[in-house]
């Protein structure tokens, strides 16, 4: 019984990070109707940019976790303002270029690791820092990692749904998910709306790579796997849906680690596919599906 | 009426969706604190107009002017931050988000606190219902509810002038008199307001003067009470009858 437990403490855990990756993906696809393919890089670039201010500026963790966002979101900014949108533009704007956004974002995804790999070569490094001691909740004792992580992700969950239902801007990224052109009736600045959505989403992207750092590796390629593992997480929840992409990014996690923990761990990447086909057979909108269509 | 009191001016504004055009050259003028309806039978090019004028396209040529800006080809929201303002059809609310959200989505362009709580109380002093509703979401209300949300939308963000587009679009009389009633309430408090409406008496009834847009051109326009009592502009383009003007004491 407390193998169980532990698996799916460790399957929660991990579960947060591919809800935050899937967060983003989902953020985007509501806001601009495009799915973004370069997120995994994104998640990369954030792992990266982490150990690059822990390592030069010696700041606690918390605040490596917030400056890797701050960066990333402002490099996600900038991608988008840069390449994104003019080559939409001449494609009628993001909801019509949705192929072109699709080819556009693998293209993305490719440049982002080759210039991941000139800044950082292609060794795996590791990411020195340590969560800690044991965490002792009622009478099982936890990895600290995990407790962290998911405080963590939890805390930024929290933020984000503070962000956009209560806040000036928050309420106007929900309008522009909702209707861009009633949007601009508003008042609201639609292009610069875009970017923020972007940047939160690339924040939150980075986020999760800041978080498995110390758990992992950090390396060039890590964002493959991790947009897969989102991508299925946001396809379960019902794409587009936020409460989806963070019950879906779970329900990853957890069936991960229990396949994992059961039957075999060779097999780990499958698991969340077949859930994935399950849940598409029973559901094929996701299981938030529904509220996805009614969005903003 | 002169250049110099009018607040909004456009000068053979043409345009349309792509290749296709739709507005073949249109002149208007509104004055400050007036009331002018925009009439013209079914795909003649009112809405389009209306668009044109608040951003949403941009004129292939002429010019709009509002409040002394020349106004054509700038962002919408640029053009909302001017004072000028398109109330969307009770339709386009936003349906999963509640009535009080929608009306502060209108404050976008205010960012004081205090502004945008004044904002909420004006617009439940014209639509007391909304107050009531202000939990709920928009998605739940009712057609006439829908249509008041909007108005009560495009008042949030303080605007000198309002576009609106078929107010009456689908609603029963009696919410047609409250809606109609309520505008004419906002207007003596001092809006100005460029209206497009299908229901013709109503619309010339309220306003000052009218505009016949036929053809992607103004076709015809004259003051309201000349245009209700000229048998060959009903005959022709407005289509049913014209009530007394007793009605207007109903307002
Ligand atoms: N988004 C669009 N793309 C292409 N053509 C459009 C678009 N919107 C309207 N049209 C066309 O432009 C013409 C004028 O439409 P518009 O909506 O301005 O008419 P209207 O006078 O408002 O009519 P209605 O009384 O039906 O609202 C119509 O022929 C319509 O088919
Ligand atoms: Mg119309």
């Amino acid at each position: 019984m407390s193998y169980f437990i532990d698996l799916v403490i460790v399957g929660l855990s991990i579960g947060m990070v591919y809800a935050l990756v899937a967060l983003g993906i989902s953020l985007i696809y509501s806001g601009l109707d495009v799915v973004h393919f370069a997120h995994g890089e994104i998640y990369m670039l954030g792992a990266f940019i982490g150990l690059w201010i822990f390592k030069t500026f010696h700041l606690p963790f918390p605040l490596v976790l917030l400056g890797s966002m701050i960066l990333t979101g402002l490099v996600g900014m900038f991608i988008e303002r840069v390449f994104y949108r003019r080559i939409l533009r001449g494609g009628g704007g993001y909801t019509v270029g949705g192929m072109a956004m699709v080819i556009c974002g693998f293209g993305m995804s490719i440049v982002l690791q080759n210039v991941a790999f000139l800044i950082w070569g292609p060794r795996a490094v590791p990411f020195p820092v340590s969560y800690g001691m044991p965490v002792e909740l009622g009478n099982i004792t936890l990895p600290a990692a995990y407790v962290w992580i998911v405080a963590a992700a939890l805390l930024l969950m929290a933020a984000l749904h503070l962000f956009l239902k209560h806040t000036r801007l928050g309420l106007a990224v929900r309008a522009v998910a909702g209707n861009k052109e009633i949007a601009y009736l508003m008042g609201i600045n639609v292009p610069m709306t875009i970017s923020v959505i972007f940047g939160v989403a690339c924040a939150l992207g980075a986020a999760a790579g800041v978080l498995v750092g110390p758990i992992n590796y950090v390396y060039v390629l890590m964002g493959l796997g991790i947009l897969i593992k989102a991508f299925a997480a946001a396809v379960i929840g019902g794409f587009g849906s936020l409460p989806g992409a963070v019950l879906g990014g779970l329900l990853v996690g957890v069936i991960e680690s229990l396949g994992a923990g059961y039957l075999s761990g060779s097999y780990k990447d499958i698991y969340a596919f077949i859930l994935l086909i399950f849940v598409l057979m029973v559901r094929p909108a996701g299981l938030f599906g529904v509220l996805a269509k009614v969005k903003a | 009426m002169t250049t110099a009191d009018a607040i909004l001016t456009s000068a053979d504004v043409v345009g349309g969706y792509g290749t296709v055009q739709i507005l073949n050259g249109v002149t208007l003028k509104v004055a400050r604190g007036q009331i002018v309806a925009l009439l013209g039978g079914n795909g003649t090019g009112k809405s389009t107009m209306l668009k044109a004028l608040s951003g949403l396209i941009k004129p292939w040529s002429g010019s709009i002017v509002f409040d002394g800006e020349r106004i054509d080809g700038m962002r919408p929201d640029r053009i909302v931050r001017l004072g000028l303002v398109q109330v969307t059809q009770g339709k386009e609310a936003y349906p999963a988000m509640t009535v009080e959200e929608n009306l502060l989505l209108g404050a976008h362009v205010i960012t004081g606190r205090a502004a945008r709580a004044r904002g909420l109380e004006r617009a439940y002093t014209y639509f007391p219902i909304l107050k009531e509703r202000r939990r709920q979401l928009s998605g739940t209300l009712s057609g006439g509810q829908l249509q008041m949300l909007c108005i009560g939308r495009g008042l949030m963000s303080e605007p000198k002038m309002m576009l609106l587009d078929e107010p009456s679009a689908a609603l029963a009389p009696q919410v047609v008199l409250d809606i109609f009633r309520t505008i004419f309430r906002i207007c003596r408090d001092g809006m100005t307001l460029l209206m497009v409406e299908q229901n013709v008496r109503m619309a010339l009834l309220l306003a000052e003067y009218g505009y016949v847009i036929k053809d992607g051109v103004i076709h015809l326009e004259g003051p309201a009470e000349k245009m209700i009592s000229d048998d060959a502009v009903r005959l022709s383009y407005l289509g049913g009858t014209v009530a007394d003007r007793d009605a207007k004491m109903a307002l």
